[in-house]
């Protein structure tokens, strides 16, 4: 067998999953689906007076992340459960590579599916809650990408304990957001003035905090992947 | 070590006996009433070490589980274990503690303050750590993935605490180091007399509740041997 490098490795287990989300679109499907409902749920919540009188860029912020933080834990989840159901996570264990190359390729799968995610809930929160969205393209996508990173780097991570445990989506909740809550607040502040037309410069010490952040939660990743993988 | 453990327990348990009766004395007779808030500001001797033992006890649990990863040596799970239910307990304390002192001296039992979010947080992810650990069915993933939650707890606590900063702040300030007015000769006392006595029992609960994981494991291990000579019979 020829030994596959650490890059090599992430990309094909990013690969598999991706294939099979592309052949399936369960997780898309699913997450936007219950996105779309939160959202619903939220209009209600809060009533079309609140939502008027507070204004799309004190209220969508909120919105779009709670939103992506429970599609999130739902879909990450998913991703890892599936190795549990079909007893493949021990065969991902035994692979003769770095075991930080399985995480990295699974918390990749999991970004690129979480970004699709936002990509759409992002128009429909503009839709329903009546803001603009394209001068701000740019500077909102980043905001996206930088948390997303960082949220689906821990969310993978505690995902497989979760999974390792036998547990649901409860335990992924109350694992991953205390943990994570630096992340969020970082994503509302950031959120927050990419809406009111800001540049992201006033918001520059959220955005190297949160870029910090991505880097220490792919370091402790790295480092304790293969204790959540061990048989 | 077993021996070591057994031998500080005794006198662990003396120093704390005194240490306590001695805190209450600090902070009714000997701190001054303080001006503005009267004797409600009392449960300040106890707010504020409860909160530095919680913080040490995160520390432990920090090394503790690394300890653990590196290892696999049992003991250093049973430490971390300990360390996580005893912090949780200070934690709690720190929490309860807050809002009964809040609600005469800010006039409300909870705000979205820095530290008071920052200690909530800490607390969750205390009680995250004690769940992975009660769901395992097998003791060394439960002691693995525990020691990963705690990994990250124990880091995430410094940056969760800037966070909450950024985001907002209202407490009151104890330990500024750039501040004209200090705490008065006698108050200073009473809080170090009293951080003193809850770290002596933050020692002996850490102490007697790692004896207790020992125990238990004791007793697993002869269960365990029993079964297994049941079985070749």
């Amino acid at each position: 067998m020829i030994p596959v490098g650490f890059a090599r490795a992430a990309w094909i287990v990013a690969a598999k999953d991706l294939r099979l989300e592309w052949r399936t679109w369960e997780t898309l499907s699913s997450t936007l689906v219950f996105s779309l409902t939160v959202v619903v749920v939220f209009q209600f919540a809060f009533g079309l007076g609140t939502v008027r009188e507070l204004g799309a860029a004190r209220l969508v912020p909120g919105v779009i992340w709670t939103v992506v933080a429970f599609a999130a834990v739902v879909g990450m989840l998913r991703s890892l459960q599936l190795e549990r159901a079909r007893d493949t996570l021990g065969a991902l264990f035994l692979c003769p590579v770095d075991r930080g190359a399985v995480y990295v390729g699974k918390a990749f799968a999991n970004l690129v599916k979480l970004s699709l995610l936002q990509a759409l809930l992002l128009p429909l929160t503009a839709v329903l809650f009546g803001h603009v969205l394209l001068p701000i393209l740019v500077p909102l996508g980043l905001v996206c990408l930088v948390h997303g990173i960082g949220l689906t780097e821990l969310g993978t991570l505690f995902a497989a304990v979760t999974t390792r445990l036998g547990r649901g989506e409860a335990l992924l909740a109350v694992l991953l957001f205390p943990a994570a809550s630096p992340l969020l607040i970082s994503a509302v502040k950031c959120t927050a003035a990419a809406l009111a037309g800001e540049p992201l410069a006033t918001v520059s010490r959220w955005m190297l905090l949160s870029a910090g952040l991505d880097a220490l939660y792919l370091l402790v990743g790295l480092a304790t992947f293969e204790f959540v993988l061990e048989e | 070590m077993r021996r070591a453990v057994r031998a500080l327990t005794l006198p662990l348990w003396a120093l704390a006996t005194l240490a306590m009766p001695l805190a209450l004395w600090a902070a009714f007779l000997l701190a001054p009433e303080e001006r503005v808030m009267g004797a409600a500001q009392k449960i300040f001797y106890f707010h504020v070490p409860a909160a530095l033992v919680t913080y040490a006890a995160v520390a432990v649990l920090l090394a503790a589980s690394i300890g653990y990863l590196w290892t696999r040596d049992r003991r250093w799970d049973n430490l971390s274990r300990s360390a996580t239910e005893v912090g949780l307990l200070f934690c709690t304390l720190v929490l309860v503690t807050g809002p009964i002192w809040a609600r005469p001296a800010w006039g409300t039992w909870w705000t979205w303050e820095a530290r008071l979010t920052t200690t909530l947080l800490l607390w969750l992810l205390l009680l995250g750590c004690l769940m992975v650990r009660g769901y395992a069915d097998d003791r060394d993933l439960g002691a693995r993935l525990a020691s990963i939650v705690g990994i990250v707890a124990a880091l995430d606590i410094p940056i969760i605490h800037k966070a909450v900063v950024w985001w907002r702040g209202q407490h009151p300030v104890v330990f500024a180091p750039d501040k004209s007015e200090s705490l008065a000769p006698g108050m200073a006392a009473a809080l170090a007399v009293c951080t003193a006595a809850f770290f002596v029992l933050f020692a002996l609960l850490l102490l007697l509740r790692y004896r207790v994981a020992a125990l238990d494991e004791r007793l697993h291990a002869a269960a365990e041997a029993a079964r297994g000579r049941e079985e070749i019979r």
